[in-house]
């Protein structure tokens, strides 16, 4: 019987989804159990370079705050599905979030929250047998190739060790799944760096 | 510190009482004029004329920080009542609710705690943008080790104080250009909320103290007052994006 898995996001959700080969997807809540769930559902607001000073409040609200209430609601609805099956919640989250990035404060802001709140749920929800991380990924994941280039310059300390970007479907994705699986069961709360090297933080 | 912070004028919300009454001193001991901002009067203007009866230039005004109007009419009352603003120290914060895992976290409680924490540190800088850049000034936000660690009992809190750290390393990015700093304080201190947890669970300071390698708790005004005036000063003036944790060496794993 297919493990079942929860995407939930567009761009690089659709990507990680079609790397999980022979998962159920379902790309909205409302399965009585569910083995994983991977939230990426940045919203166009986010992703676009703009100064704090240049946003409106509503702005600011549909690129930060809404979205974040939107994965503290997520965490709430699928606790029951993933306990039923002792799964596992992963958020993926733009290097931004954790190193900064001149034009994305409420993704940043948005990132780094909910990776705190993977870190949270790993906490308590362990006793329920449910595992949380985050997987940290290179800006390329989230934004237009452009913007991605510049945020990565302004990052890296160093040239990607790999010389490529990691593709999501083909790198990410068996990441997840292996997350998700038995043999990753002691790793709990993790905040993973996946880009490739370009980053190296701590 | 005594004039470190001559002729700046600081703002500091939820200085009606606990850490932010204490920064609140500590930038006035330091020489800052300072605007008490809290949303209840009854906190603030006492606050406010402690400050004054000690010698200091202070003044309070209401505000709710997570209304863009009363944000606006703040920064418009620092500047109309001391002339500048060159000091924003965001410390208000709703309050967590009861400890629990996420699912049980009473959904205004989290509303709360975004308007709170996500919302007003956007307003805040948003809105004082210009007087900081004009200035050369400051934004201080005031996080939690929560923030860094993660909290299993308050997922919530944890969460918008992550949040505040994603958006101040990429605002200090931003901004670094313009001349202002962005930095933020994670404290461990005594605040009517520790203090009625304390009382609520005899044990809890006990514990805390001995998992804390200072052994104690620390002072709003005596221990977190003098970090943010250091943040505040030009003795900081190559620090920006940083979270300092003033929790007596408690969360040393960060």
């Amino acid at each position: 019987m297919a493990r079942r898995a929860l995407i939930v996001g567009t761009g690089v959700a659709d990507r990680i989804a079609a790397g999980l080969s022979g998962w159920e997807i379902e790309r909205a809540p409302g399965a009585e159990t569910l083995d994983l769930v991977v939230w990426a559902d940045y919203p166009t607001a986010a992703c676009t370079p703009r100064r704090l000073t240049n946003l409106g409040l509503a702005e600011w609200n549909e690129a930060c705050d809404r979205p974040l209430r939107a994965v503290i609601d997520l965490a709430r609805e699928v606790h029951e599905p993933l306990a039923a099956n002792r799964g596992t919640f992963v958020v993926l989250v733009p290097l931004m979030a954790s190193a900064g990035g001149a034009e994305y404060t409420a993704l940043a802001s948005l990132g780094e929250g909910i990776r705190l709140l993977a870190k949270s749920l790993a906490k308590t929800w362990g006793a329920d047998g449910i595992t949380a991380h985050s997987v940290t990924l290179d800006p390329h994941a989230f934004l237009a190739a452009q913007d991605a280039a510049g945020i990565a310059a302004d990052n890296a300390l160093h040239d990607p060790p790999l010389g490529r970007v990691p593709d999501d479907t083909d790198d990410i994705a068996p990441i997840i799944a292996w997350l998700a699986s038995g043999t990753a069961a002691p790793l709990v709360g993790s905040s993973l760096v996946v880009d490739g090297g370009l980053w190296m933080p701590g | 510190m005594t004039g470190l912070l001559a002729d700046k004028v600081a703002i500091v919300t939820g200085a009606g009482q606990g850490i932010g009454e204490g920064i609140a001193r500590a930038l006035a001991d330091a020489g800052a004029a300072v605007v008490i901002a809290a949303r209840r009067a009854e906190n603030g203007e006492p606050a406010a004329a402690e400050l004054r009866e000690r010698g200091y230039e202070a003044s309070f005004v209401r505000c709710d920080v997570t209304l863009e109007t009363d944000v606006m009419a703040a920064i418009e009352h620092t500047i109309d009542a001391h002339g500048r603003l060159d000091v924003v120290v965001h410390n208000a914060v709703s309050p967590p609710g009861p400890p629990g895992p996420v699912q049980a976290v009473d959904p205004d409680v989290i509303t709360a705690q975004i308007a709170t924490s996500t919302t007003a540190s956007y307003l805040f800088a948003r809105v004082a943008h210009p007087h900081l850049a004009a200035n050369r000034g400051t934004l201080i936000l005031l996080t939690s080790p929560a923030g860094m660690e993660g909290s299993g009992n308050l997922p919530v809190y944890a969460t918008v104080k992550g949040a505040q750290r994603g958006l101040l390393k990429s605002l200090a990015r931003e901004w670094g250009p313009d001349g202002i700093r962005v930095n933020a304080i994670a404290p461990v201190a005594w605040t009517p909320a520790m203090t009625t947890a304390t009382q609520a669970n005899p044990t809890l300071q006990a514990r805390l103290e001995a998992r804390t390698p200072l052994g104690r708790i620390g002072d709003p005004e005596i221990d977190i007052g003098p970090v943010a005036v250091f943040l505040a000063s030009d003795m900081a003036r190559h620090m920006t994006g940083q979270t300092m944790a003033v929790d007596g060496g408690r969360y040393l794993g960060l």
